[in-house]
């Protein structure tokens, strides 16, 4: 906290309101419609006006693994006409590789849109108009580490920021009183781990908060949100005694930032017992709503992903893994049956929540992204002791978006005949990032961070807007 | 490194795009490596005897490091930082060498002294405690990725974990105390079976490392070759040489032919447990001796030419790679890590510990001295210290004995956001292991003798041990570690990410340890007036007097609810602060 910036306040007076008590009560909960003016936005980016916002927030449903997409959003019948035959591009090389698998779900079309959806995704199927399908997807390396890393922060290796924290750093949040950034995890464990939601070089408010999603108790997702001993009025004593502790520890470290955010992460933690405790609380929600969801970790975790969206949460990720497997859609092997599997769990739960955040009325202003970190390769990879799986695919795959902007019932884009390669409007990593920041009202060209020398963007140089997705 | 295939052309064009406005060359001219050229990398060049630079300020070294960051500050125009008052300098000094906060009493004595070598004095006291090694093992530990569990465990199988892994960590400390010879900690923990019986513990480096799911697989014992080739390379050499088990490294002059040299040694291994008297080791013992097919694109099923067991084509003294032909080659990998004329070893220790002392490693990517990492900050002072530490007999205490010594290290904290040239300390917060056993020692709690023995894990209520001897978990880090930044377990951590976050105030608010803490504390000097004892407080946990607008704030606090006075809340108050969590 204590950033002048945000409020018009001299940093003096706001370090008086915190000292006198009022803290950041005085500034909590104010919400600020335009980008550009919510709290702990970034100042110097003058974004307001800068573009349209169409989305005020994400939620970033993240299928660990890499789904693939000729069972999903990109029917390929060539698979089938050419079924076992050896693919004779440089991306295909021998060894336990098959030949072309063709999907055994069947596709159909659907809405008025007529987007084609195959039968492993039947309750997004249903929401066709109301969707884009992109086809074109591509990213630079076909394993996870580097392609999770570069979906996330634009560069293959860690220490960048991520896309939420750009987009945190960028619009700020809107509720102070709740994370500007959450990630909900089924499972502790994640491939690549903490450096997919990492601040980087950003200061350190845009970080993301991590809630473990295994249960559902609220002082399980989150340690230590209730204290046992003190009462609300106790603990508001306690933490004005330690603003005024601070706060002169702090004037003779002037320009401290790090202390700077221990003390707004503290004040934070203050409101968020009241707020958190509230906004994860399932149990208010109606039987019908949980049966829409599904009963899973996945499906759990996307409804509190719409509680927080409701509450103002910036940017939500959504991660899908389980306790026995950190990628379960890394399918090498049994293929169709795992496949089907994860989409019975991942294709309800990510339906309901586009469904429910379009009943509420926040579709409009959210952005649901449904993805992985590539796609699955469209010929086989053969096992010897088990049935056919298919391989990490970087060079074509599939992304569904909805919402916050984004126009329903489009196909954007396609890869080759046989989801090979992406061919008509291909996007590339970037693009997507430009894109989501553009829907955000933020010209990615212009979101920058000055570090180590040099101006650093989430698309670093290259990064193109995919305007004919836009409504 | 996942184990996939991955397309050359786009990898080039993404490397052109990504590394060309960086100024990173590529040096592979085609398929060749161009060795000669290749060998004029800065981190390839030995270090050599640098002349110490000219000053301006002849009055200002205490040390002869002091004149390259003098001349550094010189050349941009800034004057380095007066002296740290002493009351800053024996906290700083006491949680950086022996990660605890100073006495009350030892404050006391420092601040009157007026001895003039009371601070060299006071260095050499904490450098002879037993809690230094403590210290600088919480440094070592995450290099090393210790830890007593596996990230797989099917059922409740725990055949591959590691219960008498604390024999290792007892090693670790005992060697930082007894001073052990850097060089020889390396042998030790590379090849300590070859050097006589004493030190088998040692070998905990290799043989507590992980083991994976299905590893009787070959791919699945590739992958754990592979965190062996890392963590030794990373750790000791500052070089990402697993990043070549797929394909020759994009950046250095690493093939994947060096990779399989060294991948050879470790699948020439078998991890073991050895029983002597009533102590066990898990230790890695000479197995099958084999030399590793290159394995295409990192698939186990595509195998190409053998490759000798052996070490880096870049560091080998001649032209070829230097091969391994004793047993496994473990031995041979110490000496060749820690030879003469290895450029790197002594530059990444040297540079660890510059960064356990003054917050920034000189080179940034502490385990990366390659084309992607980062360069030295101070290339000459680098070198000087390199260069010394060998010279010197590899002494970690007399390094580190140098760097707390110098003028640079006893500035007043930095009053600029930028501080590469370090015009100024670097104020820090304390780690996980500081905060947790600070909070230890001044409610008095702190079992400070060696437990020996097995850890407890860190949420156990009646674990009041420092936490570097914490059970450490690969399936689930404990969070209290997790969400104060103590490294992944899983696999070697160059450093550590510093973040700042409400669920970290949520554990100060409202842990059961914080509680129980300022608990305790609130017990002590009860028969005091209000005033003295809140004096008496500030001086146990901050080791400094409040100000008088701190008092008047404090009694404040109780004026608000008199009739049942909060003496725990503030307490706790004093340990959530800001002035408790760092030192300046």
């Amino acid at each position: 906290m204590i950033d002048s910036r945000y409020s018009g306040l001299s940093r003096r007076e706001v370090l008086r309101q915190l000292a006198g008590g009022a803290g950041l009560l005085g500034l909590a909960g104010v919400v600020h419609k335009n980008a550009g003016t919510a709290l702990g936005a970034n100042p110097s980016l003058n974004l307001q006006g800068n573009l349209p916002a169409r989305a005020k927030r994400v939620i970033f449903l993240f299928l660990n693994g890499g789904p693939s997409h000729v069972d999903t959003f990109d029917p390929k019948p060539a698979l089938l006409k050419h079924e076992g035959e050896k693919p004779s591009e440089k991306l295909y090389r021998e060894g336990k590789k098959g030949g072309f698998m063709p999907s055994p779900f069947k596709f159909s079309r659907h809405g008025e849109s007529g987007l084609e959806f195959s039968e492993s995704v039947p309750n997004l199927a249903r929401l066709a108009d109301d969707v884009c399908i992109v086809r074109s997807m591509h990213t630079d390396v076909p394993n996870h580490e580097p392609a999770l890393l570069q979906m996330h922060t634009g560069v293959v290796q860690p220490t960048r920021p991520s896309l939420g924290s750009w987009a945190l750093y960028g619009l700020g949040s809107e509720n102070e009183n709740l994370p500007g950034y959450v990630v909900l995890r089924p499972s502790p464990r994640t491939v690549v781990g903490p450096a997919l939601w990492s601040n980087g070089f950003l200061p350190a408010r845009y970080q993301a908060t991590s809630i473990i999603t295994r249960e559902l108790e609220v002082s399980k997702l989150l340690p230590h949100i209730r204290n046992r001993s003190r009462d609300k009025d106790a603990q508001r004593r306690q933490l004005d005694l330690l603003g005024i502790l601070n706060s002169e520890h702090l004037r003779e470290r002037e320009g401290d930032g790090e202390l700077e955010a221990e003390i707004r992460a503290m004040e934070t933690a203050y409101t968020m017992q009241m707020e958190a405790t509230e906004a994860l609380d399932l149990s208010g929600e109606s039987e019908s709503t949980r049966e829409m969801y599904g009963s899973s970790r996945f499906a759990n975790s996307c409804l509190l992903a719409r509680r927080l969206a409701e509450r103002g949460v910036r940017f939500t990720t959504v991660y899908y893994t389980n306790d026995n497997n950190n990628q379960p859609w890394d399918t090498h092997k049994n293929h169709n049956e795992g496949h089907k599997g994860l989409c019975a769990d991942a294709d309800q739960a990510a339906a309901a929540l586009i469904a429910d955040l379009k009943q509420r009325g926040l579709l409009e202003d959210t952005l649901v992204i449904f993805g992985g970190e590539f796609g699955r390769t469209p010929f086989a990879e053969q096992k010897k002791d088990s049935k056919p799986g298919r391989d990490h695919h970087s060079t074509a795959f599939s992304y569904l978006l909805a919402g916050g902007g984004v126009k329903g019932g489009l196909v954007y884009g396609s890869s080759d005949e046989f989801g090979m390669r992406a061919q008509e409007n291909p996007m590339h990593v970037h693009d997507f990032h430009a894109t989501v920041l553009h829907l955000l009202g933020i010209d990615h060209e212009q979101l920058t961070y000055h570090y180590a020398g040099r101006d650093f963007r989430l698309t670093d140089v290259a990064g193109k807007v995919a305007t004919g997705i836009l409504q | 490194m996942g184990r996939n295939a991955f397309v050359p052309s786009l990898f080039g064009a993404i490397v052109f795009l990504l590394f060309s406005a960086a100024g990173v060359l590529s040096i592979h001219a085609g398929k060749e490596i161009a060795w000669e050229e290749a060998r004029q990398f800065w981190s390839f060049q030995p270090p050599r005897p640098v002349p110490l630079p000219e000053v301006q300020r002849q009055s200002w070294p205490q040390k002869d490091l002091d004149r390259f960051i003098l001349r550094k500050l010189e050349d941009a125009g800034l004057d380095p930082e007066t002296e740290a008052g002493r009351g800053t300098l024996i906290r700083r000094l006491s949680f950086d060498l022996t990660g605890l906060p100073p006495a009350v009493e030892e404050v006391e004595e420092f601040l009157s002294s007026k001895d003039p070598r009371s601070y060299e004095t006071l260095v050499d006291r904490l450098l002879a405690r037993p809690q230094f090694g403590e210290r600088l093992a919480s440094m070592w530990l995450p290099v090393m990725r210790y830890a007593e569990d596996q990230a797989h465990q099917v059922g409740n199988n725990s055949k591959f974990f590691y219960p008498h892994a604390h024999q290792y960590r007892r090693w670790v400390i005992d060697a930082f105390n007894r001073d052990l010879a850097f060089d020889q900690f390396v042998r030790l923990q590379l090849a300590a079976d070859h050097y006589g019986e004493e030190d088998l513990a040692a070998l905990g480096f290799i043989g507590l490392g992980p083991q994976y799911y299905n590893r009787n697989r070959l791919d699945v014992q590739a992958e754990e070759w592979e965190d062996r080739v890392d963590t030794v390379t990373r750790g000791f050499l500052g070089l990402t040489v697993a990043c070549a088990r797929c394909h020759d490294h994009f950046y250095d002059p690493i093939t994947t032919e060096d990779y399989h040299a060294m991948a050879g040694i470790f699948a020439s291994v078998s991890m073991d447990s050895r029983k002597v008297g009533d102590r066990t080791f898990h230790i890695v013992k000479d197995s099958k001796v084999q030399d590793l097919n290159v394995f295409v694109r990192g698939n186990v099923e595509e195998k190409g030419e053998v490759v000798s067991r052996g070490f880096l084509r870049v560091l080998s003294s001649g032209q070829e790679r230097q091969v391994f032909k004793e047993g496994s080659g473990r031995r041979e990998l110490a000496e060749a890590i820690v030879a003469p004329g290895n450029p790197l070893t002594s530059r990444v220790m040297v540079n660890r510990l510059w960064g356990e002392i003054f917050g920034v490693p000189l080179v940034k990517s502490a385990s990366n001295f390659g084309s992607t990492g980062d360069r030295p900050s101070h290339p000459g002072l680098l070198d000087y210290l390199a260069v010394k530490f060998r010279e010197e007999g590899w002494s970690i205490k007399a390094l580190v004995r140098e760097l707390v010594l110098s003028a640079t290290y006893r500035q007043a904290p930095t009053r600029r956001k930028e501080n590469t040239l370090l015009a100024g300390m670097n104020r820090r917060r304390l780690s996980a292991e500081m905060l947790r056993d600070a909070m230890l020692v001044v409610s008095g709690e702190l079992e400070s003798a060696d437990p020996g023995g097995a850890s407890l894990k860190v949420g156990d209520k009646n674990n009041l041990r420092r936490t570097v001897y914490a059970r450490i978990s690969r399936k689930e880090l404990d969070s209290f570690l997790r969400q104060f930044d103590y490294p992944d377990a899983n696999v070697h951590a160059g450093g550590r990410v510093v973040t700042t976050t409400p669920m970290q105030k949520l554990y100060l608010l409202n842990s059961p340890f914080v509680a129980a803490r300022a608990v305790r504390l609130s017990g002590l000097d009860n028969e005091l007036e209000n005033e003295e004892r809140i004096r008496r407080l500030f001086r146990k946990v901050l080791a400094r007097d409040p100000s008088s607008s701190e008092v008047a704030g404090s009694l404040r606090y109780f004026e608000q609810a008199e009739s049942n006075p909060d003496w725990a809340g503030f307490a706790q108050v004093l340990l959530c602060s800001n002035a408790f969590l760092y030192r300046d």
